[in-house]
């Protein structure tokens, strides 16, 4: 369009020039024949040759009247030589460009006229006498005259008409020039009214836009503050008055800082903008939605979500800010978390009374087992026999409906307690199905294994996983007769080190009706209640099944076709362990009378039925037994003498398990003995305060001869190793670290370490300095905020320490709380030393040079 | 300009004469007046609806009479002749006037009759010249005299048309004024 107009300009130029110089050469001809006309040639070259017909004529009448009078001779004579002299010497032919034409014909006359002149002027006697030659030589000139003039008439045609195509082809020139500049002119006008017409649409479209930028702008819910480079206001939306509170008046002009940001912000901002304004770059402008606190005219603080984007006008860059008040966002948020907060503490609540309930159910339930046990051991009648079968048998599924039920609320809690052993699949799926193989005969089942792919050493918790497998089976043979059963194991490698692994159980049961196949993954469900109590259960296997291979990432499913079979299936992503060469077989199945070596046992247990039945299996496992009745008699007869293992129940009146374990390590004979809690409490989460107290593992409560056999073994092959060396399980959460690894990359973990470092140097100063003269309460808050910033970094020992402390404050034990105050130091080194380890010196341990706390 | 300053002083240089004649010619107009006969050779005979005359009905005037009448005088070139010259003689106006012409048309005829007419308003205007002299000298027939009709053409670019060299006739002899 721009090119074409340019064109069309010069074209006009063009044509402009074209007619003025056209015109200027049909001026000048025009003048030619206006201005400056010539005689008629025709008439001239007529009446010469009418002139010297009129002298022959004369001529030839003076000679036939020989007296005449020559007067009229003489007088035709003068006429034509004035005609020849006229034509001669006039500008006629000159101006006709005749002048070469007619050189013949003026020499033809001139000479007629120098010949005839003297005669004609002499005597009349002698022109007389003369007057024959006189009309031979007019008659000779009379035809040659004609033939020339013809000649001369020819030649000025032939001009003429070149002359009139000249300017006739000049007149065309003009018109086609004039036609063409009519016609761009016509083509520009055409072009202007369309730009002209487009103008005008383009104006109207950016009217419309701009008022309906306008009406988005003025009616939009957020508030829409615009900015220039200088920081000042250019637009003050009506969302920003209701919210900021300024009238648009107030605010046009003014410096956004001043207005909408809070005093201590404003250097921040100013910065910013300094920074932008030299460098370009931009940490807020375009970077989506930021939450920022901004301030109302009335100087009340508030937070806003924000988002700018920056844009060039004609002003130069200009800042949108789109700004929403986010308070009630902010307020409904808190409610949320309050409200969140609270059903968690009331679902902490429901899981430790389920804890304390399992308690309260299994300490009984070990003495009902335990006696059950004994009295199996003696002479019975085989009435009595059977109604102990029958005893045991009831007793054994009251303890599986409470460890199920406990697995739920453990698992529910988030203290599901996994380990992240090595284990060998093969071997783990061997040993959990051959102890099921009699009982699947006894129904006429069949099991077959199956092995898919090459299983490498898997690192995970093999006792959770045979968990799952074992109910998946146990199931199977439930529902399954005279059928066969097929496990079947399937890994498949990821990336690195990941794998995942299948397990599958596939029976020829009953199978599950398809709208059942969900609903039996559900809590307390089963199919068939009435089957379901004859087999015994509690319908929480799948449940708990279920929610353990989410715990580990995995999940299980069931493919069932009613009266076909069941395939229930277990999918979990695994890593392969890093060592293949040191394999831990699972020890989740029992094993039978194992022979052992006698060793000399103390077992430290205050209730009277516990300590008997403890006695009896131990007496009849071949070991020596020696009890005490309480934490204070088991440190004494362990300081007394040396045994090789000690039983010890945590919780005892007086001196409990943990102290007893700790004051048994501090000295005397059994110092380095191994000490075995026995808890109903069945809590994994408290494995590190086992160790930490001195403690080399525990036993659930109510024992069974195979897993006391089984611990009694393990413990003894096990060697001396004893866990305290290990300052991360001492002092530190390993899996609050690792959470943290996860959540942090290792710079924000440094960060995270030097304010907890800070925090408790202060909390520990504090507690140093005010412990004597502070008032128990404000003690107790400083401790409380040390077991929060202490229980944030996984400082598990020094939490404890801390909430020891706060606990003692709470209930005025001066006593306890000095003990407390006292070790709080060591532990802390003990802490950064063990956080050395972890995580690198570089993280906290900053100016104190090393910190020797290594237990 | 210089011609035209020439042609004055020629023009007050022929002040007394033409005083007489003019105030004889104002005086006469209306009514028909007599003039003395020309003595030499009659080189220009005026004829038709005239008040004036000296012979029957005709004004017939030799190179004395018109010596008598206003003179005027200017210098040109023409498209017949080499060069310029200047031409001397009596305005064809003056003439009209001293004849004391009434007709509408001027008819002029030539020795070799040619003829032209024109309206007697163009004769009426300051161009038109009979002239009698060239550069001071009588005009031969073959130098196109005795008397040639001739115009300002130098001086007035307004007559170099066609139709002015049409009028432009050459060794005139008579004139007849008619209606």
């Amino acid at each position: 369009m721009r090119w074409l107009r340019s064109a069309m300009v010069v074209l006009i130029v063009l044509a402009f020039v074209a007619i003025v110089v056209l015109a200027a050469q049909l001026r000048g001809e025009l003048r030619l024949l206006q201005e400056e006309p010539v005689d008629s040639l025709h008439w001239n070259v007529t009446q010469l040759e009418l002139d010297v017909v009129r002298l022959e004529a004369a001529a030839t009448l003076a000679q036939a009247v020989p007296m005449a009078d020559l007067a009229d001779l003489r007088k035709r004579f003068d006429l034509f030589y004035s005609r020849a002299d006229t034509v001669t010497k006039g500008t006629m032919f000159l101006r006709l460009g005749l002048s070469e034409t007619v050189t013949p014909l003026k020499s033809r006359m001139q000479a007629f006229l120098d010949d005839t002149a003297a005669l004609i002027d002499g005597d009349e006697a002698a022109l007389r006498a003369a007057l024959p030659e006189v009309e031979d030589a007019l008659g000779a000139l009379r035809l040659d005259l004609r033939a020339a003039v013809i000649q001369v008439i020819d030649v000025n045609a032939a001009l003429q008409d070149a002359r009139r195509a000249k300017l006739s082809d000049v007149v065309q020139m003009i018109a086609l020039a004039s036609v063409a500049l009519i016609a761009l002119l016509l083509g520009l006008l055409g072009m202007v009214v369309t730009l002209n017409r487009q103008a005008g649409r383009r104006a109207r479209e950016v009217q419309r836009i701009t008022s309906r930028l306008a009406a988005t702008v003025g009616t939009s819910l957020d508030a829409v503050v615009v900015a220039g480079m200088d920081g000042r206001v250019i637009e003050f939306n009506a969302a920003a008055e209701t919210i900021f509170g300024y009238a648009r008046a107030e605010a046009i002009g003014q410096p956004l800082a001043n207005l909408i940001i809070p005093p201590h912000h404003r250097a921040a901002h100013d910065a910013g903008m300094e920074r932008m304004k030299t460098t370009g770059v931009r940490h807020v402008v375009d970077a989506g939605r930021i939450r920022i606190t901004a301030m109302r005219k009335s100087g009340e603080e508030f937070p806003v979500e924000l988002s700018i984007a920056s844009n060039d006008s004609p002003e130069g860059m200009i800042f949108i800010a789109y700004l929403r008040d986010i308070s009630d966002a902010r307020r409904a948020e808190a409610a949320l978390v309050a409200a969140r907060d609270e059903a968690q503490a009331a679902e902490r609540t429901k899981t430790s009374f389920i804890a304390v309930m399992s308690h309260e159910m299994r300490t009984p339930l070990n003495g009902v087992i335990g006696a059950l046990e004994v009295l199996g051991r003696t002479p019975l009648e085989p009435k009595q026999e059977r109604f102990l079968t029958l005893a045991r048998t009831s007793a054994k599924q009251l303890l599986r409906h409470v460890n199920d039920v406990l697995d739920i609320s453990r698992v529910d809690a988030g203290h599901a307690g996994l380990l992240d052993d090595r284990f060998d699949m093969p071997a783990l799926v061997a040993t959990l199905v051959d102890p099921l193989r009699p009982v699947a005969g006894q129904k006429n089942n069949r099991i077959d294994v199956r092995l898919l792919g090459d299983f490498p050493p898997l690192q995970g918790d093999p006792f959770r996983i045979g968990q799952i497998l074992q109910n998946f089976i146990s199931n199977a043979i439930k529902f399954t007769e005279d059928g066969s059963i097929t496990v079947e194991a399937e890994v498949q490698r990821m990336n690195g080190s990941q794998v995942e692994v299948e397990l599958r159980v596939t029976d020829t049961g009953i199978g599950i009706a398809e709208p059942d196949q969900d609903r039996i993954f559900e809590d307390f469900v089963m199919v068939d209640p009435s089957y379901g109590r004859s087999v015994g259960g509690t319908g929480l296997g799948l449940a708990i099944s279920r929610r353990l291979a989410r715990a580990m990432g995995g999940e299980v499913g069931v493919e069932s076709a009613e009266g076909e079979g069941s395939c229930f299936w277990l999918r979990l992503p695994l890593r392969s362990a890093a060592d293949p060469t040191v394999v831990a077989v699972s020890d989740a199945t029992p094993h039978q009378s194992q022979a052992s070596p006698a060793l000399d046992v103390l077992v430290v247990e205050d209730n009277e039925t516990n300590r008997i039945v403890l006695e009896e299996m131990l007496h009849h496992l071949g070991h020596r037994v020696t009890l005490a009745v309480d934490g204070g008699d088991g440190v004494e007869k362990a300081r007394a003498r040396r045994f090789d293992v000690i039983l010890m129940d945590l919780s005892m009146p007086l001196m409990d398990g943990w102290t007893a374990a700790t004051a048994i390590r501090l000295l005397g004979a059994s110092q380095h003995s191994r000490i075995l809690a026995v808890t109903a409490h069945a809590r994994p989460d408290q494995t590190d305060r086992l160790e930490e107290a001195g403690l080399d593992g525990w036993l659930t409560k109510p024992l069974s001869t195979a897993s006391l056999t089984e611990a009694l073994t393990r413990d003894h092959a096990a060697g001396a190793s004893p866990a305290t060396d290990h300052p991360l399980e001492t002092f530190l959460d390993a899996e609050r670290l690792d959470d943290l690894r996860r959540i942090a990359n290792q710079a924000g973990l440094h960060r995270i370490l030097q304010k907890f470092r800070t925090d408790i140097e202060r909390t520990l100063a504090t507690i140093d300095v005010d412990g004597e003269t502070a008032s128990p309460a404000d003690l107790a808050a400083v401790a409380h905020a040390g077991v929060g910033a202490a229980a944030v970094v996984g400082a598990s020992r020094l939490s404890r320490e801390l909430a020891s402390l706060e606990a003692a404050c709470l209930v005025g034990d001066a006593t306890a709380m000095k003990a407390h105050r006292a070790g709080l130091p060591a532990i802390w080194l003990g802490t950064l030393a063990a956080l050395d380890t972890e995580i690198g010196a570089a993280s906290v341990n900053g100016s104190d040079g090393t910190a020797t706390g290594r237990g | 300009m210089h011609t035209i300053r020439h042609i004055r002083s020629t023009w007050l240089g022929a002040g007394l004469g033409a005083g007489l004649l003019a105030a004889l010619l104002t005086t006469g107009a209306g009514s028909a007046e007599t003039l003395p006969a020309a003595q030499g050779e009659v080189i220009l005979s005026v004829s038709g609806a005239i008040s004036t005359t000296n012979g029957d009905g005709v004004l017939a005037l030799d190179a004395d009479l018109l010596a008598t009448l206003p003179q005027h005088a200017f210098t040109t070139a023409t498209i017949w002749t080499e060069g310029t010259a200047t031409y001397s003689g009596v305005l064809l106006r003056d003439l009209l006037a001293a004849a004391g012409a009434t007709g509408a048309t001027v008819k002029l005829t030539a020795l070799n009759d040619y003829q032209i007419a024109m309206p007697a308003a163009d004769a009426a205007t300051d161009g038109p010249l009979l002239a009698y002299l060239a550069d001071g000298q009588p005009m031969s027939i073959r130098d196109k005299g005795p008397v040639w009709l001739i115009y300002p053409f130098d001086d007035v670019a307004a007559y170099r048309t066609e139709q002015t060299y049409a009028r432009s006739i050459w060794q005139l002899n008579r004139i007849e004024i008619t209606d």
